[in-house]
């Protein structure tokens, strides 16, 4: 392996100490002159129709300067299609906006959300994602009959995969030594919940100068969506240090519309934060997922056909729920080497908060459904599951359909290496006693293991486009509109530019996330960040530093290509000794400009795989995490440090847990959310945390500069599935209710009668 | 937070004067990790229109022991009870119920008196008003309890009529096993109350003229077991699911006093009279402790999806009884 | 009923901050502290001191700790009101204030990148601060027992347990 000089190196963090010191300026910590406070008022109803509104009295107390109501609001139209106003005359959900207030303070704010007075006309509601594609279901939509999405959409360009019909299904059972046939669903719909509640500060001048400062995993992103849908405008959107994202403010517009239409009313910047009750009540979750689904299967484990539908609760609206069924479409199809399929998800909306976009992207969603009907085969098979997933991960040569309606051939390497690796640091074999059976049992408390699999394509998904400019002190910026949540993105890319540019990392910066200083930039989701984003910022720097040589060459009179630059200074190669600084040549008034662009390369899939040792007290039903084990292939590491950080996120950000505790409560007969706290919302404490061991395999890519692949974002999906394979092994009973809370594990040990289902 | 006025008091006497001028619309504020909460979440249907702070209170965060107990100051914080030696020597049940309540950021500044007082978790009780307002259940005046045929899973299985969200104090089935009882300052002067007798369905029999200045804790027989478990789904955070306190003092395996008192099983803490009395005399064993465990929740009838609290109660109480984690 | 306040109703009220006092007119304008303010409201909203966060805003998170005569307390669970004559420590009180140094625990955190998105990170920091004052060579069990009202979701939990623990470390061989 190549010795580098920062890639693979642990190197601080660009913006640590800023962090530790508490000077990252998070949205909420900026306060801009003259700046108003901005307030939702929210629908006690899950779905009514508003009768009449009045904010005279609103209006009337002191420091109110606005008061919004769907009569008032511009009529741009978020969501896939385009459906979702910023305030409509009916209501969908408990939460969903009714009014919008600007004032003075804070407590001003609050204080005239109550002096606004709706009656409303409800509506019967519905939750279930089968009872509201029943004719008689109360509809959601007038443009959406039978409460249905769409999915001729362009989420992902015209012919966007919207099912995975492959070969001759019925050909495929025929093939099959049996079939198993099984309904199982992941609809405990949790919040990827960040720390950082959505937030945003807009500000509208004059007739169209629009400024957005955005808590965004995806600031330009809003810029592109929106700058034509509201009068192609002059939008610049300054993205800030997000406080976690997780997938969840990538979409930004649920939160950034009610700021810009007060913004607009007021002539004044206006901050809109969610609070914590409203972010946990009325913000995206994770998508509701149910399957029935079939599977024929040969007695060695291969699967000759799967079919199945997948019904997909997107609540009240689509973010992007389009794209994530296209996206979990593909995964499913890395995930299992099968001829023939007829794999048709139905899209519906209910009236509860939207589901949006979260780390694991429909991947997550339909894994934690799919998995449990493909286990109840391995367990007729008598086949150990982790042999199942070598066998039936993608290899390079398989073909698959990818979001975008393609079919893409892997190009990309054999992770069976990873899966021998991670199977031995977990000591799979030891553990592994076969289908629901323990691994060991100590009085009331029972151990069992379990295993997961995920990977996408998105690696290398979307465009990026970067310059880096190369400053004579022998310094470089980069150009890059990406927004920092947490993964150190944008140390690495500096880290990328330092290698190509053999400067020392100090001496290179990226810009502010700022879209009028900045080419598009669809921002560090799905995995893409080292693959992607690293693949324009790695041609920048290259283009920059070839312009560079044939800027110098003739100063030395060798060709350029004979040049090589180190810490700002230019030397023939093998000639290290006489070393002209680059500012001989360019100048105090020179600059270099790199441009580099990535497009879109869906034919490289990553890898995860999470291993889980769980125990089961049988006498409380409490379900404890004992041990993790993660096991990828990198191709090469970029920064060691950020590498196990994501790989721990496992357990965070609506993954591992979910299986566990996390869940949101929703009661449907009032249609609230009831767990709207962090008390009661369950999040993993450092009182609890499982052993954590990863196996990072390092075999290089050789499509990338530096040899590597992005992880990120596929952590957490394999995991729930694990945990419920390693629970159902444990206490000998198949149990797939996601998640396993104490009521559902002494159900299924038959202790307790089965807890009344939850409509 | 909406404004209200605000006071400092600086004795139990002035605590009680603005009690009585303020008429019911004032609030205590002990230590306000539960408080603020309430007032922040605007769940009440008349918001108070004062904070009466009594931290201000010279002298009431003290804890005194003689040979017959052991008097603790109701501001007495709970980081303060788990780091007292005399606590831990002689009332480790106590210590061991404060440590595990919330985090050690609120157990620095919650204290016990509040611990006492807090409002319950019921989330229908709770419901934020910021997110289509709150909700007008049994316990503030409405008609019906929401849990009843809702989202119930963490309500009584036990005594409930009318309401169905517990008392979440983990201090008070501790100090009830230890049969302490409480200094009750009042208008008409101070009384002294067992806490058994403290909780009332709908919260307890203070007053909104009175407030709790200390509490007193006889000292246990030395032989005595005391033991502590509390089941939620995290141990830090979390309110109990089921929470269970005893002393049983037994001699070479035959018990002859037992004391078991329950947690957020019903409204109130919950006496396991039956199974202290079944306890004595017996040789304790796994199936006399089943038995035991049986007895305590006898009375139990869950509600929708509930069950499950009533097989960890059972668990636990058999695993205090058998000495077991 | 008109609202008066008592004894307290001195019309001003001090704090201390990182070892400054800042003086305050008692009021709801948009430069006095309101009797329904919480310190965290007030570091975050008078003083500029955002470095304390607020996330539940209801004691659960962690977020907003701060040190309060050294202990570790939730700051949107404290009413500004009574913090008088106590002396408050954020995030921004730490290390040295006369050659910028930033303290050891804070470099330990920047050695090991034990954040991600960096929201919680002031305060597992303050929390870590409060344990390592009482306790300098804690257990890896004590440290997660100090931070166990911390929330982080990016799960950096296990790279601060590495960083204190270091730092404890290096604190003990000074």
């Amino acid at each position: 392996m190549k010795d580098y000089r920062f890639i693979g190196k642990s190197t601080p963090r660009k913006d640590a100490l800023d962090i530790v010191t508490g000077r990252t300026k998070f949205i909420n910590d900026l306060t801009i002159p003259n700046m108003l406070y901005g307030k939702v008022l929210r629908s006690p109803l899950p779905h009514a129709l508003i009768k009449s509104i009045d904010t005279t009295e609103a209006m009337r107390l002191q420091g109110v300067k606005a008061v919004l109501t769907y009569k008032d609001v511009p009529d741009w139209k978020a969501g896939f299609p385009h459906h979702v106003r910023i305030l409509d005359s009916k209501v969908r959900y408990v939460g969903e906006g009714v009014a919008l207030v600007a004032a003075e303070t804070e407590d001003i704010a609050e204080e005239a959300l109550r002096l606004i007075k709706v009656e409303y006309e409800p509506l019967p509601a519905v939750y279930d994602v089968e009872e509201s594609i029943k004719p008689d279901a109360p509809q959601l939509y007038d443009q959406f009959p039978g409460n249905v999405f769409p999915q001729d959409n362009v989420v992902f360009g015209p012919h966007t995969l919207n099912e995975v019909v492959i070969g001759d299904i019925e050909k495929g059972f025929e093939e099959a030594d049996f079939i198993v046939e099984g309904t199982y669903a992941y609809e405990n719909i949790p919040n990827p919940l960040p720390p950082e509640s959505p937030g945003v500060i807009a500000l509208w001048e004059g007739t169209d100068n629009l400024t957005v400062w955005l808590a965004s995993q995806g600031p330009q992103i809003f810029k592109a969506a929106f700058q034509r849908r509201m009068g192609n405008i002059n939008l610049q959107s300054l993205g800030n240090p997000v406080g976690g994202s997780y997938g969840s403010k990538y979409m930004s517009w649920q939160y950034a519309l009610p700021a810009v239409a007060l913004s607009k009313a007021t002539g004044k910047p206006v901050k809109f934060c969610y609070g914590k009750a409203e972010h946990l009540a009325a913000f995206t979750l994770r998508l509701g997922s149910r399957i029935h689904g079939k599977v024929g299967m040969k007695k060695d484990g291969t699967v000759t056909a799967l079919s199945g539908d997948w019904l997909v609760n997107s609540g009240s609206f689509s973010e992007a729920t389009q794209g994530m069924v296209a996206v979990g479409c593909g995964e499913a199809q890395l995930m299992l080497r099968c001829k023939n399929w007829s794999f048709i998800p139905k899209m519906v909306c209910t009236n509860r908060t939207a589901s949006g976009q979260v780390r694991g992207f429909g991947g997550q969603e339909l894994k934690c459904a799919l998995t449990p009907i493909l286990t109840m085969g391995m367990e007729k098979a008598d086949v150990d599951p982790v042999d199942f997933f070598k066998k039936n991960y993608v290899k390079a040569g398989d073909g698959f359909y990818w979001r975008d309606g393609d079919w893409w051939v892997c190009r990309g390497i054999d992770y069976s290496n990873a899966i021998n690796q991670g199977a031995e640091t977990f000591g799979w074999k030891e553990k592994w006693k076969g289908w629901l059976k323990p691994t060991s049992v100590n009085g009331a408390k029972y151990r069992g293991v379990g295993v997961g699999v995920h990977g996408n394509a998105d690696a290398g998904e979307d465009v990026s486009e970067v310059y880096v400019r190369l400053e004579p002190n022998g310094s470089a910026i980069i150009h890059c509109g990406i927004a920092e949540h947490g993964t150190g993105q944008r140390s690495s890319i500096c880290k990328m530019v330092a290698e190509v540019l053999q400067l020392p990392l100090d001496r290179v910066y990226v810009t502010p996330t700022d879209s009028l200083v900045n080419p598009i930039e669809i921002g560090p989701v799905g995995s893409r960040g080292t693959y992607a984003i690293g693949g324009a910022v790695i041609a920048a720097a290259e283009d920059a530093k070839r312009q560079l040589f044939e800027l110098m060459a003739p100063k030395f009179k060798v060709k350029p290509e004979d040049l090589e630059t180190e810490d700002g200074m230019v030397y023939v190669k093998g000639k290290p000794d006489k070393r002209i600084p680059w500012i001989k040549e360019m100048q105090y008034y020179g600059s270099i400009m790199g441009h580099g662009r990535f497009e879109s390369d869906f034919s490289i899939p990553n890898f995860m795989m999470i291993f889980t040792e769980v125990e089961v007290d049988t006498e409380t039903g409490k379900v404890d995490l004992i041990r993790v084990v993660g096991t990828t292939d990198v191709g090469q590491v970029i920064d060691p440090l950020s590498l196990t950080n994501q790989l721990n996120g496992c357990l965070g950000s609506a993954g591992i847990d979910s299986a566990i505790f996390e869940e949101t409560v929703l009661d449907t007969r009032l249609g609230r959310i009831m767990n709207c706290n962090m008390i009661d919302y369950k999040w993993r404490t450092f009182s609890e945390l499982p052993e954590m061991e990863h196996s990072i395999l390092e075999t290089p890519f050789p499509t990338h500069r530096f040899h590597a692949i992005g992880v990120g974002e596929i952590t957490p999906s394999p995991g729930p599935s694990a945990v419920l394979m390693a629970v159902s092994n444990a206490i000998g009973v198949r149990i797939h209710d996601y998640p396993l809370t104490p009521d559902k594990v002494l159900s299924a040990l038959g202790k307790i009668g089965s807890p009344m289902r939850r409509e | 937070m909406k404004l209200f006025a605000h006071v400092n008091a600086y004795s139990v006497d002035e605590t009680i004067k603005l009690l009585a001028k303020y008429e019911g619309t004032a609030k205590l504020n002990a230590g306000g990790t539960d408080l603020l909460g309430v007032l922040k979440n605007r769940i009440l249907p008349n918001y108070p229109e004062v904070i009466i702070n009594i931290k201000s209170i010279p002298g009431l965060n003290t804890i005194e022991e003689d040979e017959e107990g052991i008097n603790i100051g109701t501001l007495t914080t709970l980081a303060d009870i788990i780091a007292s030696p005399v606590i831990e020597k002689n009332y480790s049940l106590l210590k061991e119920a404060a440590g595990t309540v919330a985090s050690p950021q609120i157990r620095n500044i919650a204290t016990i008196g509040g611990n006492l007082c807090q409002d319950t978790r019921c989330w229908y009780y709770r419901y934020p008003d910021e997110v289509g307002g709150m909700i007008k259940c049994f316990r503030k005046g409405g008609k019906t309890c929401p849990a009843v045929s809702g989202e119930n899973q963490y309500h009584a299985i036990m005594g409930a009529k009318k309401c169905f969200a517990v008392c979440p104090s983990d201090t008070a089935i501790a100090l009830i096993a230890l049969g302490a009882t409480l200094t009750i300052a009042g208008a008409e002067g101070t009384r002294t109350l067992p806490v058994e007798e403290f909780y009332t369905p709908l919260g307890s029999v203070l007053n909104s003229g009175e407030m709790i200045a200390a509490i007193y804790i006889p000292k246990p027989s030395s032989v005595a077991g005391q033991r502590f478990l509390k089941f939620t789904l995290r141990k830090p955070i979390d309110f109990a699911i089921v929470s269970v306190a005893s002393i049983i003092t037994h001699d070479q395996g035959v018990c002859f006093d037992a004391r078991i008192v329950l947690g957020a099983v019903a409204p109130t803490p919950v006496r396991a009279l039956k199974a202290e009395e079944f306890l004595k005399g017996k040789e304790l064993s796994e199936e006399i402790a089943a038995e035991a465990a049986g007895l305590a929740m006898a009375e139990a009838k869950p509600l929708s999806k509930n069950a499950y609290k009533l097989e960890i109660a059972k668990t636990l109480v058999k695993r205090l009884v058998m000495g077991l984690t | 009923m008109t609202l008066t306040l008592e004894k307290s109703s001195h019309s001003t009220l001090t704090l201390t901050v990182n070892g400054e006092k800042h003086s305050f007119m008692l009021g709801e304008g948009p430069h006095e502290v309101a009797s329904s303010h919480t310190l965290a409201h007030t570091l975050r909203e008078r003083l500029g001191l955002t470095g304390t966060k607020i996330s539940c805003d209801n004691g659960a998170c962690g977020c907003c700790t701060v040190l309060i005569n050294g202990k570790a307390v939730q700051s949107c669970m404290l009413l500004t009101v009574e913090c008088e004559e106590k002396e408050i420590t954020t995030i921004e009180g730490l290390g040295d204030p006369v050659t910028n140094v930033i303290d050891p625990l804070q470099q330990s955190f920047i050695d090991h990148t034990a954040f991600q998105c960096g929201f919680c990170t002031p305060g597992i920091i303050m929390s870590a601060k409060a344990l390592l004052n009482e306790n300098p060579s804690p257990t890896r069990d004590e440290v997660k027992e100090a931070l166990s009202g911390n929330f982080c979701r990016c799960i950096s939990h296990y790279h601060v347990l590495d960083a204190v623990m270091a730092a404890a470390k290096k604190g003990g061989n000074q």
